[in-house]
């Protein structure tokens, strides 16, 4: 008979939404109330999934402060329990929750800080792509270049905000100067997450070059992708675009339309 | 069954290797016999697996997990698995230990070390379970026993019985943590001699020291302070009767500078090198 399954769903239960154990289960402590155990076990869940957030969200913490950043971590967790035994995984929802989270409206730019902190945190832990081979790209006849399809690095995250908050995220890392002036005002920005030489680096890509990446990203060929982005930005570079793409491991590989 | 892992640990003292000290260890300052690291912290590439492999090439690295649930009673996470899989593959470790928890059901994960009843249905469940890991890594597979807060009065066996007979069950071997033995026998009464006892002296591959806490008169599995001196003389019987193991020492929270890790470490290597002598 099965019996293990309902002992460990009762347990589940009592430690993530701090229910009584059933009449089912009845665990034993010799030398302290059973509550005082199950607290520690309650302690423990919201404990390592606040400090997964702190460590997914650091500037978001520091934005908010830590006292703040643990109220809202506490209504998180009650919200979105974890899903994976990797603690790495946990926090995914967080730029949406923030979106909604009534106390955090007035800080406007908070959700798209939210998801520029997850992709640099997925991109941490991305796995590792090759770097392209130039050669073999020399070895395509140019006039087949418009049916390139490229590839980008798995590390690789493009966000696009209303908000500075390439500057922001800069401005909260460990050894930023702190003497940093923030204008909300100063127009959209396209946030551009790499791993170069294994450090995450944030920087701006330029409107044109921020649209092609985007379509690029989509597996639309290089001749399509460019035609789309010149009918909107007849300046678009597309040299430029491609030799600083590549010369930060964003552009890893490539294949040929219709030949994959 | 899986075969014993052909590069093992030398029998020698080492340190859980954390965040704040990968520079000062690559820098090759320090006298480490063995590191052990979070299995988890190493899943994908980048930064922190170059770190790894730097270190990989200085000291024998053992890769403990807190993530796989072999008890939990939803399936094992493949990609987890597969992610370890190929972790191994890169980094060649000298062993890959568990926890004896489980970590998932009913649809819930909790990111915690859960204690279960010892039962046979679980044995034949738990056991399963690491035949599905051993298989799939293509090695043995270390099971740590656990530090628990409450005991379930339905179960049919203690802890060491149960480790013992996974051992026959699926080969795997035991990493032997004498910190969370002491724990269970401040806690729930555990018998410690009685778990020396019925665990297999020669499937111990490893010991862990680490600092516990207490909370309201429960001891909690902390890792946040120097190992206290019960947890020394716990780890000296069981030297007497299991022998010599690689022995790591464990610190997660309120992490010390690499010197007192290192004096840590350099307590548990001269009780190691007394019951060399005496083997010899």
């Amino acid at each position: 008979m099965p019996v293990l399954h309902d002992d460990l769903s009762d347990f589940a239960d009592s430690i993530v939404l701090g229910l009584g154990l059933s009449s089912k289960v009845q665990p034993f402590c010799p030398k302290y109330p059973v509550e005082t155990a199950l607290d520690v076990y309650r302690n423990n869940y919201f404990g390592n999934l606040h400090d997964a957030l702190a460590y997914a969200y650091p500037v978001i913490e520091q934005l908010v402060g830590k006292d703040f950043f643990r109220c809202l971590t506490k209504q998180y967790i009650a919200r979105h329990p974890s899903a994976s035994g990797n603690l790495h995984h946990y926090g995914a929802e967080m730029a949406d929750f923030i979106a909604g989270f009534e106390p955090a409206q007035g800080v406007v730019y908070l959700p798209d800080i939210a998801v520029l902190e997850w992709a640099c945190h997925r991109a941490y832990f991305a796995d590792d792509g090759p770097t392209l081979d130039v050669g073999r790209l020399l070895k395509i006849h140019p006039e087949n270049y418009v049916g390139l399809v490229l590839h980008v690095h798995p590390s690789s995250h493009l966000v696009r905000s209303s908000y500075p908050i390439t500057a922001i995220w800069n401005g909260h890392q460990p050894g930023a100067n702190c003497d940093f002036h923030i204008n909300l005002d100063s127009g959209p920005t396209n946030a551009l997450v790499s791993r170069t030489n294994n450090a995450i680096i944030v920087s701006e890509l330029g409107e044109a070059d921020a649209t092609w990446l985007q379509i690029i990203r989509s597996g639309v060929s290089l001749g399509e992708a460019t035609a789309t982005v010149l009918e909107c930005h007849p300046e678009f570079d597309l040299l430029a675009a491609l030799v600083n793409l590549v010369a930060r491991g964003i552009l890893i590989d490539f294949t040929l339309e219709n030949t994959q | 069954m899986a075969q014993p892992a052909t590069h093992s640990l030398p029998c020698s003292a080492g340190i859980g290797l954390r965040a704040p000290h990968y520079r000062e260890v690559l820098d090759g300052l320090s006298k480490i016999g063995w590191v052990e690291v979070h299995s988890e912290n190493f899943f994908g590439g980048g930064a922190p697996l170059r770190t790894l492999l730097k270190v990989r090439e200085h000291y024998p690295v053992s890769l403990h997990g807190v993530g796989m649930g072999l008890a939990s009673t939803t399936p094992i996470d493949q990609m987890h698995l597969s992610a370890l899989h190929r972790l191994c593959d890169a980094v060649q470790p000298a062993a890959v230990s568990e926890h004896l928890c489980w970590n998932s059901a009913a649809g819930l994960v909790i990111n915690d070390l859960l204690p279960f009843p010892y039962t046979q249905e679980a044995l034949s469940h738990v056991a399963t379970r690491i035949e599905q890991v051993q298989e799939i890594l293509g090695r043995q597979l270390l099971v740590e026993n656990l530090a628990s807060y409450l005991a379930f009065p339905h179960s049919e066996m203690t802890e060491g019985e149960f480790l013992s007979e996974l051992v026959s069950r699926t080969g795997c071997g035991i990493l032997f943590d004498v910190e969370n033995l002491y724990v269970n026998v401040r806690n729930l009464d555990a018998d410690a001699e009685a778990f020396i006892k019925a665990i297999p002296a020669g499937a111990v591959e490893e010991f862990h020291l680490a600092g516990y806490s207490e909370r309201g008169g429960c001891l909690v599995d902390t890792h946040d302070s120097p190992v206290h001196p019960e947890v020394w003389e716990l780890y000296e019987y069981a030297l007497q009767h299991i022998g010599p193991r690689p022995t790591l020492i464990e610190w997660d929270s309120d992490i010390p500078a690499l010197p007192v890790l290192m004096g840590e470490a350099a307590n548990a290597q001269n009780r190691l090198e007394k019951y060399h002598a005496r083997a010899a």
